[in-house]
């Protein structure tokens, strides 16, 4: 990346920052000695997991957390000033007017009975001192910058008319309008599909560039990263274990956090016979103080003096720090390979028999008004014994509908399904899919109770072996639900899908909401059971690199429709139909290298209504190379016999 | 709009139905008949079978159910069995008392509430917790107080004991500060239970809106607390409120019976007694109506400013 | 099969009598509230039955050598115009109260968990004829509703439950539908479809157990409602009337003495007020302990 640092004066730079959350379980330690500095005109990237305290970070730098968070100590220096020593009147006039902040949930960050107007034009007249029509013109010209159609018209929309990815402008729009030096966006895309989310990312790396803004990022994808940042802060467990330049980063990680979680991402040069790396364990639990290291358990070159003492960030190059004992981190690729485990029998061999056929399946719903919503519209897929069929497309595209169909959760509105033997489910949310008064055991054992299969005694050896199966220990059957982290959940939600003998499993976004470090075990185990098995998935999800990496065929869809089907190595090598090229376009892949020489220009528009699909091709609407042809004549999915299908009438 | 308001009536017009079917038929279920209820053990057969003529208690039930509807909907309210007043006249005099009672009442509480349960709510949202602890843990004490004991309480130390209110006695629509004293302990007592509620309510609402993220985007602006709280999280808590608002005053008007039983006031409440106590159904059955409609009419306006203010329903 | 495998630290099996005592010393007593609830509810409860063999006259006679006496050790509530002892009565009221509170939770919960559970599960018709009879009802306010009934089925303690049992009905009926529409959607239901478990098995082994915490906490806060509705209505000389002593008569009948004894009216009250509050501390912990968040 040829990034020419402008003139380098700090903009920010925080010292030593505390921030504890005083709770009735206890004080949780979020942030725990966190220093760095940002540059005028700076992109810094603050990546880590759930909990590792990022947001904390970014909240108290503003002192915008709220009881029971506080700032226990530190210095922030804003140009010079120390933030946290003003009165609440002083930091007042810093926030909007120095800092803009963007946040994560478009959806609930803006006030829901406010016009737009109303909660853009008077920041802008307080900060910029600026009359009322001078305020709104330059709100009207924000709203157009950000990319809000008829920023005239719109101004006076109210935030529920809106679509997710237009709200997230018009949060931009505002944290911008009143010129801040630093602009703080705490996971401003996570909430967004991967289209939208390029978007929103090009719109802000933009404007904040053209204004010479500074901008704090904060996420956990490291896609997103190596597309947008100079530096990158790695954060875990409340503390900073690397900081650098992001090619330095992601070429020469040194600390072994960092280096594992490069290592969990499948990467579109990876082989699909490996497994994915991962990081075992969970981490720590930020009631307790941790005594040494905080990732010594999870790591492969955790030594004696990582028990005893926590290592500080120390130079391990140009502007680059790591917090870690060993100067390398993990010894160079060994450790972090993981290896197959012994296996008692034969990997299953795909013989191409057909387990599930979806034939012409429609699919509409009626709303409450009367409307009716074309949610399905004439699918025809088949899931091949052994193999794994991946299904994506932005959300509202029909993928859960398909799942629902699938399962006999939905009648279809027509249309036939076929499945050989019997279909189960892994739902995405794994809090919400275990009946909370039940026990991990009676959770696995329910569908054999209600199938009645066995005695009790043997429903109990079926039980334990479910529960080993899926890598825990048996004990685990006495526990509840809310006595499992998210990932021991997925796990006894595949135990419990497995327990009927399954022949296909159908996973809605299994791992989506797990964090990034979780989230390869989840999919080695599943990749396992398929071989092991033989059983077929479909494996739902928005998440490209993951479905690449697990699917043997792939099904893109859009609006209701499979517009591209084939084997999934030949549809990312070269996808023929213009909205999976957008798709594959739009998602970061985590190699600043790569994203550097990318010329990626985000797809436009948004997904049309599935109240009235339009006549021709459902992606005329978005697509960069829509003819009238293909606004009046909708083109069709050749004969599914076809390995490789393309429903667009100017693919090769 | 229109749609939506023609809708919610139809709603409203089977509801009332509904409650002048259930008042009717439930009245014709008691052992015996009205007329041998009314008249226990002091009218042989001959005058039993007078009053039920006069009753109308000799005809079919359905002629009988039939009438009763036509009367409610032309507005005869028909007399009073005992002692032969129109009840539209009874009711043109009781009323507008009950009604001045019951909105001083919302007044008052309204004024009270909002700005107290705003603040336990603000004191919660910064951790301050002991005084949302003793705003909320009173509250909670004044809400279970019965109204009937507060009544008394209230009217031992301050009318017997100070002397400041008068226990009773005409009520003078010539004299308005008179007619306030007359009226102040009543309206205390009920204001006390709905202040209570209504401050209760309003924190919980108001505590959740201080959560929401609009209310971080606000501050991430520079606007001050102060503007926060009444510009985001009092216009967006209202909504609730509102509705609150409306479902109590449910227990306003059975607290408003209660009240003028004990401070002798002659509204509605005193008459729906007098009503119980003689026996007289008629009285009853009109009175029983007449307060589920203005329950049914106040929550259906609630509703309808509740959806008006909210930019998000769309008629 | 697995390359790792996560282990748990054994949790100590216990039998369900031993559970349920683990229960009561360490969760349900560390909260203050319950503590506190229990405080007020447990001497209330043994005075009440232990009210008979108390030294104290019988809540029925009179002592006329004994008439309106300030409270003392002999009479801790004082006496009334006919010498009867205060808190002798007020004992025998809060017999009433409790057996009315508790009778009338016990019918809110069962018709309306009954009746919730069917229109929220099976909807359509079923769903739509109860929910317009549960309308009518709730367009009365509850007091005036349970007045009207009285009014028709007569004073007494059976008329006085059943009336405010009535009121309470449509409430519940509602809350129980609601919690039904809302867990019906929840994913572990969906699970439990895919294997084909019937509707009895979904209604049976999903919803019903996951709504009776929230009815057994509107059920105490409908007990503490019930007794305060009953007391308004002994008040007003509709529910239980004289000579059986109501903490609402008790109070009615020293009205008129307000100015002469005003203990025959204050302090029935207070018990009426110490009832209602410790049932709600009981509900608002019992609400905190079921909150899985709060664990």
């Amino acid at each position: 990346m040829n990034y020419q640092a402008p003139v380098k004066t700090t903009l920010l730079e925080v010292r030593d920052l505390r921030t504890e959350f005083h709770t009735a379980s206890g004080t949780v330690t979020a942030v725990d000695g966190v220093s760095f500095a940002i540059e005028r005109g700076e992109r810094v990237a603050v990546v880590g997991e759930s909990g590792s305290g990022k947001s904390a970070m970014a909240m108290s730098i503003l002192r915008l957390l709220t009881h029971p968070g506080k700032v226990a100590g530190g210095e922030v220096l804003l140009d010079g000033r120390d933030i946290t020593k003003l009165s609440e009147g002083q930091l007042n006039a810093i926030r909007g007017r120095l800092v803009g902040t963007v946040f994560q949930d478009p959806m609930s960050s803006l006030d829901p009975v406010m016009r737009i107007s109303k909660q853009m034009i008077e920041p802008i007249m307080r900060n910029l001192r600026l009359n009322r029509e001078q305020a709104r013109a330059e709100a009207i010209k924000w709203l157009g910058k950000v990319g809000i159609p008829e920023p005239e018209r719109r101004i006076e929309a109210y935030p529920f008319e809106m679509s997710g990815g237009m709200r997230q402008r018009v949060m931009i729009a505002m944290a911008l309008s009143c010129r801040p030096q630093l602009v703080i966006a705490d996971e401003p895309t996570t909430a967004l599909d991967v289209t939208i989310q390029a978007q929103i990312v090009e719109v802000l790396k933009n404007l904040t560039a053209e204004a010479g803004a500074a901008m704090m990022f904060i996420t956990h994808d490291l896609g997103l990263v190596a597309r947008f940042a100079h530096k990158v802060a790695v954060m875990y467990a409340g503390r900073i274990v690397e900081f650098g330049r992001v090619e330095d980063i992601f070429a020469n990680p040194s600390h072994p956090y960092t280096q594992s979680l490069l290592g969990t991402i499948p990467s579109t040069s990876m082989l699909k016979s490996d497994r994915l790396p991962q990081i075992p364990g969970l981490p720590p639990d930020m009631r307790y103080p941790i005594v040494g290291c905080a990732f010594k358990e999870r790591c492969a070159a955790a030594h004696d003096r990582c028990l005893r003492e926590a290592p500080r960030l120390t130079d391990r190059g140009i502007d680059h720090r790591a917090a870690c004992w060993s100067q390398h981190g993990l010894e160079h690729g060994a450790t972090l390979k993981v290896e197959r485990p012994e296996r008692t029998n034969k990997p299953f061999e795909p013989d191409g028999s057909v387990v599930v056929e979806l034939n012409a399946l429609w699919k509409q719903f009626e709303t409450s008004r009367k409307m009716v919503v074309k949610a399905v519209n004439g699918v025809n897929l088949r899931v091949h014994k052994g193999e794994t069929l991946g299904i994506v497309g932005e959300s509202g595209c029909g993928k859960s509908t398909v799942a629902r169909l699938l399962l006999g959760l939905e009648k279809p509105t027509s249309g036939d399904i076929f499945i050989s033997g019997r279909a189960q489910m892994v739902f995405q949310d794994p809090a919400s899919s275990f009946n909370p008064k039940m026990t991990i055991g009676d959770i696995v054992a329910e569908p054999l109770v209600v199938r009645a299969q066995g005695n009790k005694a043997e429903r109990l050896e079926a039980v334990r072996r479910l529960i080993s199966q899926v890598g825990l220990d048996p004990a685990f059957a006495e526990r509840y639900p809310h006595q499992l982290s998210g990932g021991q959940r997925q796990r006894v939600a595949v135990a419990r899908a497995l327990a009927l003998n399954p022949s296909v499993v159908v996973a809605d976004e299994p791992t989506s909401a797990l964090d990034v470090s979780v989230r390869a075990q989840i999919i080695n185990l599943l990749v396992d059971l398929k071989q092991e098995l033989g059983i077929s998935f479909v494996f739902i999800s928005h998440d490209l690199l993951t479905v690449r990496y697990i699917s043997d065929r792939i099904a893109v869809m859009y609006l209701g429709e499979v517009v591209e089907y084939g084997a999934a190595e030949e549809v990312f090598a070269d996808p023929r139909h213009p909205y999976t090229k957008a798709l594959i376009d739009a998602v970061p892949v985590p190699d600043p290298a790569i994203e550097s020489r990318r010329t990626t220009t985000p797809l436009q528009g948004e997904l049309p209504s599935p109240l009235n699909l339009p006549k021709g091709c459902a992606f005329a609407s978005r697509c960069p190379m829509a003819t009238d042809r293909c606004r009046a004549e909708k083109p069709s999915l050749p004969n599914h016999d076809l390995s490789r299908q393309v429903a667009c009438h100017y693919a090769h | 709009m229109a749609e939506y308001t023609a809708k919610k009536l139809a709603q409203m017009l089977v509801t009332v139905l509904g409650v002048v079917t259930l008042v009717f038929f439930t009245l014709r279920l008691i052992p015996g008949d009205a007329a041998s209820a009314m008249a226990g053990d002091t009218l042989s057969g001959e005058a039993l079978q007078v009053l039920r003529e006069q009753m109308g208690l000799d005809e079919p039930l359905l002629t009988q159910y039939l009438g009763f509807l036509r009367n409610l909907a032309v507005v005869d309210l028909g007399e009073t069995i005992t002692t032969r007043i129109p009840i539209a006249e009874l009711l043109l005099r009781a009323l507008p008392i009950t009604l001045s009672i019951a909105l001083a009442t919302i007044v008052v509480s309204v004024a009270l509430s909002i700005p107290l349960g705003t603040l336990a709510a603000y004191m919660a949202h910064k951790g301050r917790n002991w005084l949302d602890n003793g705003l909320t843990g009173a509250a909670m004490i004044i809400d279970l107080m019965p109204s009937f004991w507060t009544a008394l309480v209230l009217l031992l130390v301050f009318s017997l004991g100070l002397g400041w209110f008068p226990a009773s006695g005409q009520l003078n629509w010539s004299d308005p500060w008179a007619l306030v004293l007359r009226l102040a302990l009543p309206v205390i007592v009920l204001s006390l239970s709905q202040v209570a509620t209504l401050a209760r309510i309003t924190r919980t609402a108001v505590l959740e809106v201080l959560n929401e993220d609009y209310v971080r985007t606000a501050r991430s602006l520079g606007w001050s607390e102060l503007r926060v709280l009444f510009r985001h999280a009092l216009k967006n808590a209202a909504l609730p409120i509102a509705t609150v608002v409306g479902l109590s005053f449910g227990n306003l008007l059975g607290g408003t019976v209660i009240v003028e039983f004990i401070f002798t006031i002659p509204g509605v409440g005193n008459l729906l007694i007098a009503g119980i106590n003689s026996r007289d159904y008629q009285l009853v059955q009109t009175l029983i109506v007449l307060y589920a409609l203005l329950f049914v009419v106040i929550n259906f306006a609630t509703d309808l400013i509740y959806k008006t203010l909210d930019p998000r329903v769309q008629f | 099969m697995a390359d790792i495998t996560l282990t748990a630290t054994p949790v100590p099996k216990a039998g369900l009598l031993a559970a349920i005592a683990a229960v009561f010393r360490h969760r349900a007593l560390s909260s203050a509230k319950v503590r506190l609830a229990l405080l007020i509810l447990v001497p209330i409860l043994a005075l009440t039955i232990l009210a008979p063999v108390l030294p104290i006259q019988k809540p029925l006679e009179t002592n006329l050598r004994a008439m309106m006496q300030f409270p003392s050790i002999e009479h801790v509530f004082g006496t009334d115009k006919m010498g009867r002892d205060i808190f002798s009565r007020t004992l025998a009221g809060v017999q009433v109260s409790l057996l009315v509170g508790f009778s009338v939770a016990a019918i809110a919960l069962v018709l309306g968990m009954l009746l919730g559970t069917l229109a929220g599960f099976y909807g359509g018709l079923i769903d739509r004829a109860i929910m317009t009879v549960v309308d009518i009802f709730l367009a009365f306010p509850s007091l005036l509703l349970a007045i009207g009934l009285v009014s028709v089925m007569g004073t007494g303690i059976v008329p006085v439950i059943l009336a405010i049992s009535l009121a309470d009905v449509p409430r519940f009926i509602r809350l129980q539908r609601s919690q039904v529409l809302s867990l019906r959607s929840r994913a572990f239901i969906d699970a439990a479809r895919t294997v084909d478990a019937s509707q009895y098995w979904l209604m049976t082994r999903h919803i019903v157990p996951n709504t009776i915490a929230a009815m057994l906490v509107a059920a105490s806060i409908a007990a503490a409602n019930a007794i305060l509705v009953e007391a308004s209505l002994s008040f007003l000389g509709l529910g239980i009337m004289p000579p059986q002593p109501s903490l609402g008569n008790i109070v009615r009948d020293g009205q008129t003495y307000l100015e002469q004894a005003w203990w025959i009216s204050t302090l029935p009250g207070v018990v009426i007020l110490l009832i209602a509050v410790g049932l709600h501390f009981l509900s608002d912990g019992v609400r905190e302990l079921l909150d899985p968040r709060s664990r």
